[in-house]
């Protein structure tokens, strides 16, 4: 007979002993471990909300495989990629080749806080987590592959973490910082509750559903399983905090959440937002990123912080809410005209039709974004080539490692927040990336991002030697999706 | 005369941008290197009876027209804006 989980979990996940051959400091070290000194009697209430065995953990996710990998059978995936409009190309292109490393490296945070996390609910949780992080890599690497026969750009689901491309470089500091130099406790607070519980739903649930409306199945089949995953090991953040808040460290939770939430809110505003924005075909998209992340985030996460006792972060209201309107659209102009530099062909996203849906959805885009759309759009519709590939780099932003932008055209507001330190000058693109580095100048100063590269002659001086540092052949650079062909109704109806 | 950069915020343009001039270049040179860039790419052409001037970031004051680079007191990567002023 089975003995009902219930009845031997608690003993079972009660594995704090007392070491023997070593000191509790060296089998735990603090820096590793719990920097904020918290008794392990503490630790040892970690409640976690999804109690999990082994066996049950197995069952489960094979259930899941089982669905994903028969609807991926069942499809024909590349000839739905190959009959795919240019935007939903350019989507599946720009997250296989973004995503999966990012995966691969939670593996490696869960399995830091599976080793040094002082609850042992924690590390139960934790070691879960790390086998998630492992399927989430493989499948999204297995589902990207499938199409290399079709189009190049699939060759980065592996090899895009191996470059020194500029998107990657930039997701590869965001999560440097949040998931792989910090302790167990700290780079739970940061991965799990800032980054799993604050965005992951925005990216799996959102993006499944627009997936499901396109009809690509598959597709969102194995969003909604990786989704499932992130939605039990994200839990490891809430008792967490709460232990911090009752142990007086209200304080430097709160930071910790503030700074990892506008770390991720950024990735995600320019690598999603213009996906949901401008890449999911039109006839077949619901809602904004704006309406997403008031459905997912404002409300949800707000919610959650204030049940654990946390404030919303200082910049939410000045910082953050404008920013959920405009960042991601400064973001796809600079994408699209440097789409040489990226791995996918991008589309520009903005026919009539959509510069009429994108002025509905954030009021005020003709008299600001749409004033620079303008000028690119009559240099494609008079075929003005030599005008549609910039001469100029941009300025990235020393915490982003994004373009350094803000508000174009009519109401033009571009602001550098700029930092001296040790004879170098940082460039921040809001108070809260420059905030952000305030707190730990140490961690940050050393790091010279892609900018930095260019200027101090890291990056060769040519255009041929900076794509040969990115590891971009002519082949792998990306071209426009739609071949310039947009413009055309744009160009009539101005006429 | 020696390579210098600056980071360039064009008025109209959506981010900043890397501008490479020289040393020797006036604020005039300046301003019309980054309208050779980025005029007519991002940011419209200056409108006739238009012209384009240079001041540092977030000042009001613009900086005289044939004030060198190398004279200006610059540090790598400052930030300049470059902004339409009536001819």
């Amino acid at each position: 007979m089975e003995i009902k989980n219930a009845d031997w979990y608690d003993l079972l996940q009660d594995t704090n002993w007392t070491p023997k051959y070593v000191s509790e400091e060296e089998l735990f070290p603090p820096q590793f471990s719990d920097p904020y000194g918290i008794p392990v009697s503490e630790w040892e209430t970690f409640d976690e909300p999804y109690k999990v065995t082994y066996r049950d953990y197995v069952k489960t996710q094979r259930e899941k495989d089982v669905g994903a990998y028969s609807v991926k059978a069942a499809l024909s995936r590349v000839d739905f990629y190959k009959q795919a409009e240019p935007g939903w190309k350019a989507l599946l292109q720009m997250h296989f080749g973004a995503v999966p490393f990012v995966e691969y490296g939670s593996v490696s945070a869960f399995a830091r806080i599976t080793r040094f996390g002082r609850g042992p609910g924690m590390r139960n949780m934790a070691s879960f987590g790390t086998l998630d992080e492992i399927r989430h890599t493989q499948i999204q690497m297995l589902f990207g592959y499938e199409f290399l026969s079709a189009d190049r750009a699939f060759d980065w689901a592996h090899k895009a973490p191996n470059t020194d491309n500029w998107v990657i470089m930039s997701e590869r500091h965001c999560f440097d910082d949040i998931e792989h130099t910090r302790d167990a406790v700290t780079s739970a607070v940061m991965l799990n509750f800032a980054f799993e519980q604050g965005f992951t739903n925005l990216q799996f649930v959102a993006l499944s559903a627009d997936a499901k409306r396109y009809g690509d199945y598959s597709f969102a089949t194995m969003l909604q399983t990786v989704q499932s995953d992130e939605a039990r090991h994200s839990q490891i953040g809430e008792p967490l905090i709460e232990i911090l808040v009752r142990n007086g460290r209200k304080e430097e939770a709160q930071k910790l959440v503030d700074i990892s939430f506008w770390r991720v809110w950024k990735q995600f505003s320019a690598l999603s937002g213009i996906a949901f924005d401008y890449y999911t075909p039109l006839k077949h998209r619901e809602f904004s990123l704006k309406e997403f992340v008031h459905e997912f985030v404002t409300t949800q996460f707000l919610r959650n912080l204030k049940a654990l006792g946390l404030e919303k972060p200082w910049y939410w209201e000045e910082h953050f809410l404008p920013d959920i309107e405009t960042y991601h659209h400064a973001q796809q102009i600079g994408i699209y005209m440097y789409r040489d530099t990226e791995w996918w062909d991008p589309i520009a996203g903005v026919t009539p039709e959509e510069r009429e849906w994108l002025e509905k959805k954030y009021p005020g885009w003709n008299d600001t974004y749409g004033k620079v759309w303008d000028v690119i759009t009559e240099n494609v519709a008079k075929g003005r080539t030599e005008r549609l590939t910039p001469t100029i780099a941009p300025v990235m932003c020393s915490m982003t490692g994004l373009e350094l932008s803000g508000v174009a055209g009519d109401k033009w507001n571009v602001k550098d927040y700029t930092l001296d330190l040790d004879g170098r000058r940082y460039h921040f693109g809001s108070p809260v990336d420059k905030w952000i580095f305030e707190q730990d100048p140490a961690r940050y100063k050393n790091y010279y991002g892609f900018t930095d590269r260019m200027v101090n002659g890291t990056v060769p001086d040519s255009p041929e030697g900076m794509f040969e540092y990115m590891g971009m052949s002519a082949e792998e650079r990306g071209t426009c999706g739609m071949d310039f062909k947009w413009a055309g109704a744009a160009a009539k109806r101005a006429a | 005369m020696s390579k210098f950069v600056l980071a360039c915020n064009y008025e109209g343009d959506y981010g900043l941008k890397v501008l490479n001039v020289d040393t020797c270049n006036t604020m005039q040179e300046v301003a019309d290197i980054a309208r050779q860039h980025l005029a007519g790419v991002f940011v419209r052409e200056p409108e006739p009876g238009q012209k384009l001037r240079v001041r540092r970031h977030g000042e009001t004051e613009f900086l005289p027209d044939t004030l060198k680079v190398a004279d200006a007191g610059f540090v790598q990567l400052d930030t300049v804006d470059i902004i339409h002023v009536p001819a």
